[in-house]
């Protein structure tokens, strides 16, 4: 929100000589966050008002027009004119030749389209009000043609808070709320909010708007007015400058002046045209009704809609917009001014469906203080009566308003404040902080007893803590010495899950050199279709980043499959890993698991299976040090694209399902890109959430043997059907007393041996453990492993 | 064998030592020629079983003369071997000064982590010695425990400083580590110190500086007599360890609903020292560490008696730090899973001849 610096002013008595930065520093660290300070610097020297006496059209030229202005002293002065409206008998900005402002420089006399022009008539961009190109700020009566305009009315300060800051306070969406803590800041006194007295709203003998309102609950209270002679002349431009400098344009006399009150105290207000509006009834909508807002624009209304009638006709969505039909026009002799106050949920339920955040929702759905209603109507006509006078009332104030709680008294223990910021503060202290902020505090025994105004009362403060937030910014959180605590040591349960995690990714980065990789938590629909992968059942976002990014992943190896296109360019060969979640559309519940992926590609064809090899003995030393147990890869059928028909192995521990292992096939290789063909790809994924179940064993020790140990090779000539796995079990079901361990060795295929066979050697380490073995013992060994190869089907080498 | 003869075969012996010692290039060789000549079955050697064979008489003469052979062979020996240790140690030597100390090998590929990983883990250390625990939680998140449970009703304004994403299973994507706060809180009861680190999602457009996906770190410390002074002196020691630097804090008002207080803790821009550069938006500080007094209400809803215990919470972003400390100017790139981006040359190709990644602050300035 953009706060002006003259407006504050106002209200608070400020040194001249005050550094905005300062402000700005002491605003951000005692209330809410400054974004930035900005000079409104205009640097305006010799600036008059000017009356327009003629407008022509000038041949050939679209856009520009010749405009003869009275400029004082019965002289007259020809400029050419960008302005897009300007009438006989406005008024306007002139700068004469030789006067200047910051951004033209000093304007001097020149020829546009053949003629001469003198002078210019200022744009509102050129005044610091943001307004259409060249459009041209419209003066009042208060300056005559001539008549020079004050430079110091033209130079203000921007101070921009965020929005996101000041959320939870309703009393700072407007200047006057946000002087109350500059005030309080620098310690000087907050002027009194000027406004009529409230008995002058109700003259006798005038009638009031009838209003009636359907849900209390909704609107918590209406207060209208009807007014007579509305104005048809411009704001003051002091107005349309302060207007202008808070980022609203000046469009007419009467919407600037709802608007300065909406800015001024943060109630926002709504104009009818009394004749089309004679009484007030405040009701939901019906489902599929239809209305047409001021934008112009049809809506269609459910009766979660709350919506200002007349006489059953819709007028106005609720503390929203207005309705275009009943909006005040040049024809317009009475209006109906609406103050009301309504409920933020039904307001910001109605402004997110529609799409229609307005400067009035933001503030309603706030939650603002019902007693702004008045107050911004005593406001509105103390500032109209100076401006127009021939604004008079054309009736009582009418205001419906069901008061339904009392003001908040909150209790705060002295000792509980001395905690909080760690050090005792004397109570009136205390005092000294919340009066300026417009509590009221009274001492009760032990405690405080501190009232909440009215504008702090609605969904903001209720509790001591509220109270102890303001306390503890106005001693300065950067005055608060910083302190260790003193906490109670306790043992909490390990979080295995995250241990896994993080041990297993700590393993596969630094024992086998692979790099971690985040990737999005959706699929890329238009990358599964190029890899012909059907998506499945997925969890699904309602509102995907974009189009296609709407299904939660349920593996990690699409995102994966994608970063390896993306390497390939640069790296010959490389390892991923990706740790993340995964989702699985369940028939009761959906589920969310934690995987590890891992991705090993090597450019090179055929050198799959080493690739798969390295990779399963990755995993196979991943398991013994997370567990200490072996892992079994049973081979398995593909059950995703990414799974190699003839080369996918589950892997267990223990007999549980741990994961998968496989390599890419050649033909989801060609279409993730054509290149990848001559790639070989290995892969696998592990659950992370199952395991994290598993116990690690623990592992025993033995003693270094007392006598020597023998290592024994047997080669076995084995055929290629038969997998290492079903070797491996024939084999450890042999026993012998001086068998110690027995692991492979090696293998050979060629064509030394015949050519479906291959040749698998294994190494025995035997021993005793009373004595150093003689010949015989080997020879015995010997003999019987290779009886026991024999019954299993298998000759060995010699 | 007369005497006569024996003295033959023994200079004969010792001629044939003085030649081969002459050819052997090496110890191995000597100590061969040692076994060779005066092993028991050596030439010299096995002639000393030979001495019962002599006239006693002669016995005493004939050991002697063998003796003395073994002797004077022994000599021989030894010498040849101190003068070919001598001459491999001056090979070692000379061999030696041709040797290119700073040459490199092939370097072997080292793995690394993620950024965002490496400061999370660092994170973790650092709040382990604090004796925090660690907590994870669900990326996929109820709708309460996202926001009601953190004292965020439905319709509440303040939903949408969390722009969300939502799942057609009426479950969001969490939009910030703090549920975990109340899945802590439910789970060990007070007191307490957990952080949890983690990732977070909201729905907003990506660009150079906003991610729809990014990882925060939560912590909450629930005890008797936890203060605003508490939680500054830890967020500075701790700011202070992962930054491995001084820092300069600025404490300002914020507002989050499971807070009150409320507060901003900023810390001097890193990467200007304060000055005011694009990062800090000219303002010398960086917004770090949202954090405040746990609120009443969400210690209730977490079944903390808010009566005995008090608390802080904060967050931390995690992909910003990483962001400042390895000098990532494009917060895109960290979840593409382009290596280049995401690993140091040196981790794939081995050393560089001049790192252009040694200083990442200074590029960031440059």
């Amino acid at each position: 929100m953009l706060i002006s610096l003259s407006w504050i002013r106002d209200y608070v008595e400020l040194p001249v000589d005050l550094h905005p930065r300062d402000l700005a520093e002491r605003f951000t660290c005692t209330t809410a966050e400054v974004d930035g300070v900005s000079p409104v610097a205009i640097a305006a020297k010799g600036l008059i008002a000017a009356g327009v006496v003629a407008v022509a059209d000038l041949p050939d030229q679209r856009n520009a027009r010749l405009a003869t202005l009275d400029i004082g002293d019965g002289k007259t002065a020809d400029t050419v004119t960008s302005a897009p409206v300007l009438h006989t008998g406005d008024c306007v900005v002139y700068a004469p030749c030789g006067a200047s402002v910051a951004k033209l420089g000093e304007i001097t006399e020149s020829r546009v389209a053949g003629r001469a022009s003198r002078g210019m008539i200022l744009p509102g961009d050129v005044l610091g009000v943001e307004m259409a190109p060249f459009e041209a700020i419209f003066l009042g009566e208060e300056f005559q043609p001539g008549t020079p305009l004050p430079a110091e009315l033209f130079e203000d300060v921007v101070i921009d808070i965020d929005n996101k800051s000041i959320t939870h306070r309703p009393d700072l969406w407007g200047h006057y709320g946000i002087a109350r803590e500059i005030a309080a800041i620098y310690g000087q006194p907050l002027q009194p909010f000027p406004v009529v007295p409230i008995a002058e709203l109700n003259p006798g003998g005038l009638a009031k708007v009838p209003i009636s309102i359907a849900d209390f609950g909704a609107c918590r209270r209406y207060s209208g007015l009807v007014l007579a002679g509305v104005p048809k002349q411009p704001a003051p431009l002091w107005m349309q400058l302060r207007l202008g400098h808070v980022g609203m344009r000046p469009i007419s006399g009467l919407v600037d002046l709802t608007n300065y009150v909406m800015a001024d105290l943060g109630q926002p207000m709504h104009a009818f045209d009394a004749k089309k509006v004679d009484r007030i009834e405040v009701d939901w909508a019906r489902d599929g009704d239809r209305f047409t807002t001021l934008d112009g624009l049809g809506r269609t209304l459910t009766s979660a809609d709350l919506m200002i009638q007349s006489q059953g006709r819709s007028v106005a969505l609720a503390g929203v917009m207005g309705g275009l039909e009943t909006e005040v026009t040049p024809e317009t002799s009475e209006l109906l001014l609406e103050s009301a106050n309504f409920d933020p949920s039904t307001i910001r339920r109605t402004a997110t469906r529609l799409g229609l955040r307005t400067d009035a929702s933001a503030r309603f759905e706030k939650s603002l203080d019902p007693g702004y209603t008045v107050l911004g109507i005593q406001r509105f006509i103390q500032l109209a009566r100076a401006m127009y006078p021939n604004m008079r009332l054309a009736g009582q104030l009418s205001d419906a308003y069901l008061q339904t709680h009392e003001s908040i008294t909150v209790y705060v223990n002295p000792a509980h404040v001395d905690r909080m910021i760690g050090r005792s503060l004397p109570v009136d202290e205390i005092q000294e902080i919340l009066e300026p902020l417009g509590f009221e505090v009274d001492f009760r025994h032990d405690e405080l007893a501190v009232t909440v105004p009215s504008y702090r009362a609605t969904n903001d403060i209720s509790i001591e803590a509220d109270i102890i937030e303001e306390i503890a910014r106005y001693v300065g959180y950067n005055n608060i010495v910083p302190a260790m605590p003193r906490v109670t040591m306790r043992q909490f349960q390990p979080n295995a899950l995250h241990e896994l995690e993080q041990r297993s990714l700590e393993y596969f980065t630094s024992v086998h050199s692979f790099n971690e990789i985040h990737g999005y938590l959706w699929y890329d629909s238009p990358w599964l279709a190029q890899l012909g992968v059907e998506a499945g059942s997925c969890v699904e976002l309602r509102n995907p980043a974009s189009d296609g990014l709407h299904r939660l992943r349920r593996s990690l190896m699409p995102g994966m499959l994608r970063a390896v296109v993306k390497n390939r360019f640069h790296f010959p060969a490389f390892a991923l890993v990706e740790l993340g979640s995964v989702f699985d559309r369940g028939e009761q519940e959906d589920g969310e698991r934690r995987h590890l992926g891992l991705v090993s590609a090597r450019r090179g064809k055929r050198i799959e299976n080493a690739l798969y090899q390295e990779l399963k003995d990755a995993l196979a030393g991943w398991a013994w040090q997370r567990f200490a147990r072996t892992v079994d890869f049973v081979g398995t059928a593909a059950a995703a694209p990414w799974e190699h028909p003839q080369r996918t192995a589950e892997l267990q521990i223990a007999h549980v399902g741990a994961g998968r292992i496989s390599v890419i096939p050649l033909a989801l290789r060609k279409m993730m890109d054509e290149h990848l063909g001559a790639w070989s790809i290995a892969w696998a994924q592990l659950d992370l959430t199952d395991l994290s179940a598993m116990d690690r064993r623990v592992e025993t020790l033995g003693k270094i043997p007392e006598y020597p140990l023998v290592e024994m090779d047997f080669s076995l000539l084995v055929p290629l059907s038969n997998s290492y796995a079903a070797v491996a079990d024939q084999l450890i079901a042999f026993a012998h007393p001086l068998l110690k361990q027995i692991r492979f060795v090696t293998k050979y295929e060629g064509d030394a041996i015949a050519k479906d066979t291959r040749s698998l050697t294994f190494r025995a380490v035997v021993g005793h453990d009373e004595r150093t073995l003689v010949e015989q013992d080997a020879v015995n060994f010997r003999q019987a492993f290779e009886a026991h190869a024999k019954n299993c089907g298998y000759q060995v080498r010699t | 064998m007369d005497l006569g003869q024996l003295q033959e075969t023994i200079k004969k012996i010792e001629a044939e030592v003085v030649s081969q010692l002459a050819e052997a290039s090496d110890v191995d060789g000597v100590r061969t020629l040692d076994s060779s000549v005066l092993g028991k079955s050596g030439t010299l050697g096995s002639l000393v079983t030979s001495i019962k064979d002599y006239p006693p008489e002669q016995r005493g003469q004939v050991g002697k003369t063998l003796n003395e052979a073994k002797g004077r062979v022994k000599k021989l020996l030894t010498r040849r071997m101190a003068e070919l240790d001598r001459a491999a140690l001056d090979a070692e030597t000379s061999a030696a000064a041709a040797f290119d100390r700073t040459l490199p090998g092939v370097a072997a590929p080292m793995g690394s982590v993620h950024p965002v990983t490496a400061v999370q883990w660092e994170i973790e250390r650092s709040f382990e010695r604090f004796g925090f625990t660690v907590e994870a939680g669900p990326e996929m998140e109820e709708e309460y425990n996202n926001f009601d449970a953190l004292n965020i009703p439905p319709s509440h304004p303040a939903r949408d400083m969390w722009d969300t994403f939502w799942l057609d299973n009426g479950k969001v994507l969490r939009t910030h580590t703090s549920p975990v706060q109340f899945r802590a809180m439910k789970k060990f009861g007070a007191p307490l110190r957990v952080i949890s680190p983690g990732r977070c999602f909201r729905y907003e457009t990506i660009d150079a500086s906003h991610e729809n996906t990014f990882h925060q770190v939560e912590g909450l410390v629930i005890d008797r007599d936890i203060s605003i002074p508490n939680l500054i002196a830890l967020a500075r020691t701790l700011l202070m360890d992962v930054m491995q630097r001084e820092v300069e804090l600025r404490v300002r008002p914020g507002f989050f609903p499971f807070v009150e207080p409320g507060i901003e803790i900023d810390m001097n821009c890193q990467i200007c020292a304060g000055k005011g550069c694009p990062t800090c938006k000219h303002s010398g500080w960086i917004e770090i560490l949202p954090a405040g007094m746990v609120h009443p209400n969400v210690l209730a809803a977490g079944g903390i008696d808010a009566e005995v215990y008090t608390g802080f919470a904060f967050g931390l972003g995690l992909t910003r730090l990483a962001m400042m400390k390895y000098g990532i100017k494009d917060i895109r790139v960290l979840n593409q899973g382009d290596l280049r981006a995401l690993v140091p040359p040196e981790c794939v190709g081995g050393p560089l001849l001049a790192s252009t990644t040694d200083d990442a602050h200074a590029a960031l300035e440059g």
